[in-house]
């Protein structure tokens, strides 16, 4: 057929065809991201104002050497890597769990796990709101619960803020975990557990043997998705806290928000994101070998 | 089929641009979603069916999202887009906008702004020109129960406890006050005897409610503070918020944090939330902008305290009594297409009928014979234009281009402090250093 195809063409008819159809592709990928990259890199390396966008003033590695001497800077890579490790851990210990003990009825009621999807859908930002809300103190839900079990705190100040957002981060994500790590436990393969009980395996040993090494690529997947998305964590803070009080809630996400936005210091703030994308790079291309390493043993 | 793509490319990227120029006669404003905006439309719609049939020009709005508008709006203007002829301004942003507005002094003469208050307009001057037409003034009232209050005047039993608590709280015989005459430390000893945590019979459980969020809008509202003890931004030109008025202001706070006469959760709170407090009946007295006086007093929306809440000047300080003002008002875009017909529409906006309407609309214009003509729909507007007029103050450098730069530093540093973060030592040295930083660029 192929042959038949190209039969009376000569043999560059239509070579440019290909180009025009992925031209507007490469345009919009180089609109998109190439000039953006390229602006970064400029503005990471000068001093810039919103007046003056147009024509940054040349200042070498000064932002860089500012951003990594600012406590702040530090304060919310702090934060964001403690929030990060924290939730992640917490998704997959709740995810797994989950998928272990709700396999069996998700198997049957498919549309349980759509139901179990529901916190997912939700903008990160409304559950800001809504949280805000339940918070209250005056007319949220939650402290009045709290109340009756003889909790009188409050779940945003300086002693909790902290596991608030985090608790609400896990709430939201877990089906993240629960979605991902539930394909990958489905396709383990039955005959591998029923051979291990023929053996005389106990649940214990053959969740030890089979089912966790076996889950060891899907769990670092997750985990990697969930570490890099949390550790970028902004909306659902900002709207819940603000970063506060003071900074104890200060995400890297929103230092650089506040940074270039609030305190114009376009420079530091652009060089600040720099600094955690060449960080993500890092940790991504770590992972990447491990995990090609892995595949091919 | 190249000739159909490269057809079909061209004909994609002429679209915008015939989209993007401007409509002779029809005029955009740039203006955020809200009650400032449904009313701005009454008054648009005022204008579009009266004088702009006359003038040839339709106004019409385009509204951007509340969340991070000012940023979006920045972004626009330094873009030089001219997608819009006017746009929303307020005070703390003003700097950073004036590079890319004309100011409105021709648009807006001296008879026309006459009937505004002066510190309005100061609040939108920037060197001298003024880059828009105020309308909306915001000031701070003090909230208070005045049923609670007016029974502490009276009854002397309540009296002999305030006395005693002010005794052993504050160190100092003290007796209740009308809330006019309030000093800060007046409002602390109120505020500790209608607190639960030191007085077990008190109606509320608590004296007052702060907002301590790590948010720009509370340090306006922390400032007066400031300001009412002889404090200010800058002296001779240098940052000076490490005085003994910036110290004086946020130990008032901070007593009544540790006296516990603020909700714990208020290190969190803004605006809606001390609202819900006292809404709730939960809270004595409050610092709050006048906008909240409306939903507050009616009975519909808040059973509780509608109809008991009385309103006074914020406390006095060794300078007297304070408050903090800004407006918001709309500019002319420099990169607009239509300047002209703009032009019209900011002199209609700045007269006593556009004004009017927007007032009748739920707008608070700083006109103050406008406020006082609709004291019986509003009772609080006489007032506003009072205590804009008396108290109101724009602090050194509040129209800047650093103002926010700056307010976000002092409510990075103070909200830390509040919050038991840092002490008051550092949070000082560290709002001096991060406001000289700023203000340098």
């Amino acid at each position: 057929m192929a042959s038949a195809a190209g039969i009376g063409r000569r043999p560059y008819e239509g070579r440019w065809d290909g180009l025009w159809l992925l031209g507007p592709l490469l345009l919009f990928l180089a609109l998109l991201l190439g000039f953006p990259a390229v602006a970064n890199l400029v503005y990471s390396l000068s001093e810039v104002r919103f007046t003056g966008l147009w024509s940054p003033r040349w200042v070498g590695l000064d932002n860089y050497a500012t951003v990594l001497a600012d406590p702040a800077f530090w304060g919310a890579v702090g934060f964001s890597a403690r929030f990060a490790v924290v939730v992640t851990v917490a998704q997959l210990l709740l995810g797994f769990a989950l998928v272990l003990a709700l396999d069996p009825l998700i198997a049957k009621r498919r549309w349980l796990m759509a139901f179990l999807l529901l916190p997912m859908m939700v903008s990160p930002a409304l559950l800001g709101v809504m949280y805000r809300l339940m918070l209250n103190d005056f007319v949220g839900v939650i402290p009045q619960y709290l109340q009756l079990v003889g909790f009188s705190g409050n779940l945003l100040d300086a002693d909790w803020a902290f596991t608030t957002v985090a608790v609400i981060e896990v709430l939201q994500w877990t089906p993240f975990a629960v979605l991902a790590l539930l394909t990958a436990y489905q396709a383990i393969p039955g005959e591998l557990v029923e051979a291990a009980r023929i053996d005389g395996a106990g649940s214990w040993s053959v969740f030890r043997r089979i089912t966790l090494p076996l889950m060891v690529p899907a769990l670092a997947i997750t985990g990697f998705i969930r570490f890099i998305d949390s550790f970028r964590v902004f909306d659902h803070i900002y709207v819940l806290t603000g970063g506060g009080p003071g900074t104890l809630t200060q995400s890297l996400s929103i230092y650089i928000y506040r940074t270039f936005f609030q305190q114009e210091r376009i420079g530091p703030a652009v060089a600040a994101s720099m600094l955690l994308l060449l960080a993500s790079i890092v940790v991504l291309r770590l992972l990447m070998a491990q995990m090609l390493r892995g595949s091919r043993g | 089929m190249t000739n159909i793509l490269r057809k079909t490319l061209l004909a994609g990227l002429a679209l915008p641009l015939l989209s993007s120029a401007a409509m002779a006669g029809e005029v955009t404003l740039l203006f955020w979603p809200g009650p400032e905006s449904e009313a701005m439309q009454k008054v648009l719609d005022a204008y579009n069916a009266g004088p702009g049939k006359t003038d040839g020009i339709t106004v019409k709005q385009l509204l951007f999202s509340r969340q991070g508008y000012f940023e979006k709006e920045q972004a626009d203007l330094a873009a030089g887009s001219s997608e819009f002829d006017l746009a929303l301004v307020t005070t703390y942003t003003l700097g950073r906008y004036a590079p890319y507005l004309d100011p409105i002094d021709a648009q807006v003469p001296a008879e026309v702004k006459a009937a505004f208050a002066p510190v309005s307009l100061q609040s939108l001057t920037l060197d001298g020109k003024l880059y828009g037409v105020p309308t909306d003034i915001s000031v701070h009232f003090l909230y208070y129960r005045k049923d609670l209050v007016d029974r502490l005047l009276s009854d002397t039993e309540w009296q002999k406890r305030y006395a005693a608590i002010a005794k052993e709280k504050l160190g100092r015989e003290m007796q209740p006050k009308a809330p006019d005459d309030w000093s800060w430390d007046d409002w602390i000893a109120a505020a500790l005897f209608f607190s639960a945590a030191d007085n077990p019979d008190s109606p509320t459980r608590f004296g007052t409610v702060l907002q301590m969020k790590n948010l720009i809008f509370n340090i306006m509202l922390w400032q007066a503070t400031l300001v009412s003890n002889g404090g200010d931004w800058l002296a001779d030109g240098r940052p000076a918020i490490d005085g003994p008025a910036a110290r004086t202001g946020l130990q008032v706070y901070k007593t009544l944090i540790d006296a516990k006469a603020t909700p714990p959760g208020s290190i969190s709170y803004e605006y809606p939330e001390a609202n819900a407090a006292f809404q709730a009946g939960q809270a004595a007295t409050m610092l709050q902008w006048n906008a909240a006086f409306n939903e507050l007093n009616d009975p519909a929306k808040s059973p509780t305290v509608a109809g008991k809440i009385g309103l006074a000047p914020l406390p006095a300080g060794s300078a007297g009594h304070k408050s903090h003002v800004h407006s918001l008002g709309i500019g002319l875009n420099t990169a607009s297409k239509n300047k002209a017909d703009a032009g019209k529409v900011v002199a209609w906006l700045a007269t006593k009928d556009a004004m009017t309407v927007y007032a009748q609309a739920g707008g608070t214009p700083p006109v103050p014979e406008i406020l006082k003509s609709m004291a019986a729909a509003r009772p609080e507007f006489p007032l506003v234009g009072d205590f804009v007029d008396r108290y109101g103050f724009v602090v050194t450098g509040g129209t800047a281009a650093y103002a926010v730069p700056v307010y976000e530093v002092l409510a990075e540093k103070f909200s830390a402090f509040w919050a038991g973060q840092i002490d008051l030592d550092t949070a000082l040295k560290q709002a001096a250093e991060g406001m000289a930083e700023r203000i340098k660029g």
